[in-house]
């Protein structure tokens, strides 16, 4: 079993499989798409199995819609449960997003992080789909803060109050995205991003924090995307040591989802993640 | 405002409706929608590649593209695994008016799907002490069980001919390709069985009666009824060896009332 000085993980993808297997560098943990493992059985099944005979594995859903008014798919909720009896994971996590709205024909399902209004109606949406979920799972969720392209004008709540009364009312904690706070402010304008993002992270009560995830981001023509496509910038590392500062030793996981690198580049973030732990 | 409301407005947004409340105005609205609009298209676009590898080599990527957009406008996603969707594809590819120069793209979208849920299938080893059912027990009261995952495909297009051919590089594939191309000028159908080897699923010709048989147990019946749909050309103990060695039967059922 290998364990990390310190804990940090990894987004364990495709193309890291076999290197990773046969190596086994010292990780706290390795994290997964829950969804990618939905299927009966299969290699991509098996792999999971193999990791998780070296590592924790933390399952973070990109698909529960957890924000949605039109409720949560019983046949999500029943895939998520069976992965979490196969893999008994570390730690549950899912977004702060809807994906699940009534179309022409029935309710669709986006297969995307769509935002949510912060506002008391989608505060008590939010609230009961996830006390859902976490009856069904008798375990606690940690819900990630979006990075957003568009908001709604008559959002009443702020967002770290949003999340703090989410937390207080449901049991769940945050998983706070540092690399989304910033595409966040970088996209709304905000004169000081750095500033703006430090004034959100101290705004958060302490304790509710249970993972911090970085990524890298682009720029494209007029808008930040968070693509997972790059190195984690030097203003998020550096929010990322502020989180840290505040919330205590809290596990961070390292996301590349996009033109995925060599492992050897993703295990330098998780090593630079590590010295930020101290 | 409603919330569920809100949601369905920002979904419908995403196909092009008009949306208000937003904070971003004007351009940069616009340019958060098509961020949304963008990566679903994307998704749609890795999703079909990952599931219909044949359909994509046969239209080209450019096309493909084009086609999996246009999808998933008709037949959005229902859960949140795109990994399960597509299940529609093969019937709304044969259906496409574009398309009707291509008539066997459907049943080659079939076959690349039933590979991708064979992939995707419960793992299962061979029950071996059933098969002593086949002595002791009556065959009309007996059914063969075949791994999960396995299908049969019948079309009257080459489809396993079409589905090598695009396995085959350099003049191997220019082989295969003539081949298919002689075999579509003469409509002449092919029956692929879709087994799981190892993790990998794989096509398997069937001669046709083999196919009835493989048609009869993958409905359920009694291996008398099977036998008998089967008909005389089927050779029963040379197909079981074959299906044990291969790993393509689960087991042998008793049939209770």
């Amino acid at each position: 079993m290998s364990s990390g000085r310190h804990d940090v993980g990894i987004g364990l993808r495709q193309p890291h499989y076999a290197e990773l297997l046969n190596t086994t560098p010292p990780l706290g943990f390795v994290e997964v798409h829950s969804e990618n493992f939905f299927a009966d059985g299969g290699a991509a099944l098996a792999v999971l199995h193999q990791a998780r005979a070296h590592y924790p594995v933390s399952l973070h859903g990109v698909g529960l819609a957890l924000g949605s008014a039109a409720g949560l798919d019983p046949w999500h909720l029943d895939r998520l449960q069976r992965l979490v009896d196969r893999i008994e994971p570390l730690r549950v996590s899912d977004h702060a997003c809807f994906a699940r709205a009534p179309g022409p024909v029935g309710v669709v399902h986006a297969n995307d992080l769509l935002p949510i209004a912060f506002t008391e109606p989608a505060l008590a949406v939010m609230a009961a789909n996830v006390s859902q979920v976490q009856d069904r799972l008798r375990r606690p969720l940690l819900i990630e803060n979006l990075s957003a392209y568009v908001s709604f004008t008559d959002d009443a709540v702020s967002e770290p109050e949003f999340f703090a009364r989410l937390c207080r009312r449901t049991g769940c904690g945050l998983l706070l995205d540092v690399n989304n706070l910033m595409v966040n402010a970088l996209n709304a304008g905000e004169p000081d991003p750095l500033q703006a993002c430090r004034a959100f992270i101290d705004a958060l009560p302490i304790g509710i924090v249970g993972e911090l995830h970085v990524a890298g981001y682009c720029e494209a023509d007029t808008i930040v995307i968070d693509d997972h496509g790059s190195h984690v910038r030097p203003a998020v590392w550096a929010l990322c040591a502020h989180a840290l500062r505040r919330f205590g030793p809290v596990p961070v996981l390292v996301e590349w989802d996009t033109d995925v690198p060599a492992l050897d580049v993703l295990l330098g973030e998780a090593a630079h993640a590590a010295s930020l732990h101290g | 405002m409603d919330e569920l409301q809100r949601q369905q407005d920002l979904l419908r947004a995403l196909s092009g409706g008009a949306i208000a409340g937003l904070r971003e105005q004007g351009a940069r609205a616009a340019r958060g929608l098509e961020a949304y609009r963008a990566n679903a298209e994307a998704g749609a676009e890795r999703a079909l590649a990952a599931a219909f590898a044949t359909v994509q080599a046969l239209v080209g990527a450019d096309d493909f593209r084009r086609l999996a957009r246009e999808f998933w406008h008709a037949h959005p996603p229902r859960h949140g695994d795109l990994g399960d969707w597509g299940e529609a594809f093969p019937a709304w590819l044969a259906a496409h008016a574009a398309l009707a120069p291509w008539p066997y793209l459907g049943d080659s979208a079939r076959l690349d799907f039933a590979l991708h849920r064979s992939e995707r299938a419960a793992d299962a080893v061979l029950d071996a002490a059933s098969l002593s059912l086949l002595e002791s027990t009556d065959p009309s009261r007996l059914r063969m069980v075949l791994m999960p995952g396995t299908a049969l495909i019948r079309s009257r297009w080459p489809i396993v001919g079409i589905h090598r051919a695009h396995q085959l590089a350099g003049e191997a594939a220019e082989h295969a390709f003539a081949e298919v191309r002689e075999a579509i000028e003469r409509s002449r159908g092919e029956d692929a069985l879709v087994v799981r080897d190892g993790w990998r699923a794989v096509v398997v010709p069937l001669p046709p009666a083999d196919a009835r048989w493989t048609e009869s147990l993958l409905a359920g019946a009694a291996l008398a009824d099977s036998l008998e749909h089967a008909g005389a050309d089927f050779d029963f103990a040379a197909w079981l060896a074959s299906a044990i060695r291969q790993a393509w039967l689960k087991g042998v059922l008793a049939i209770h009332d």
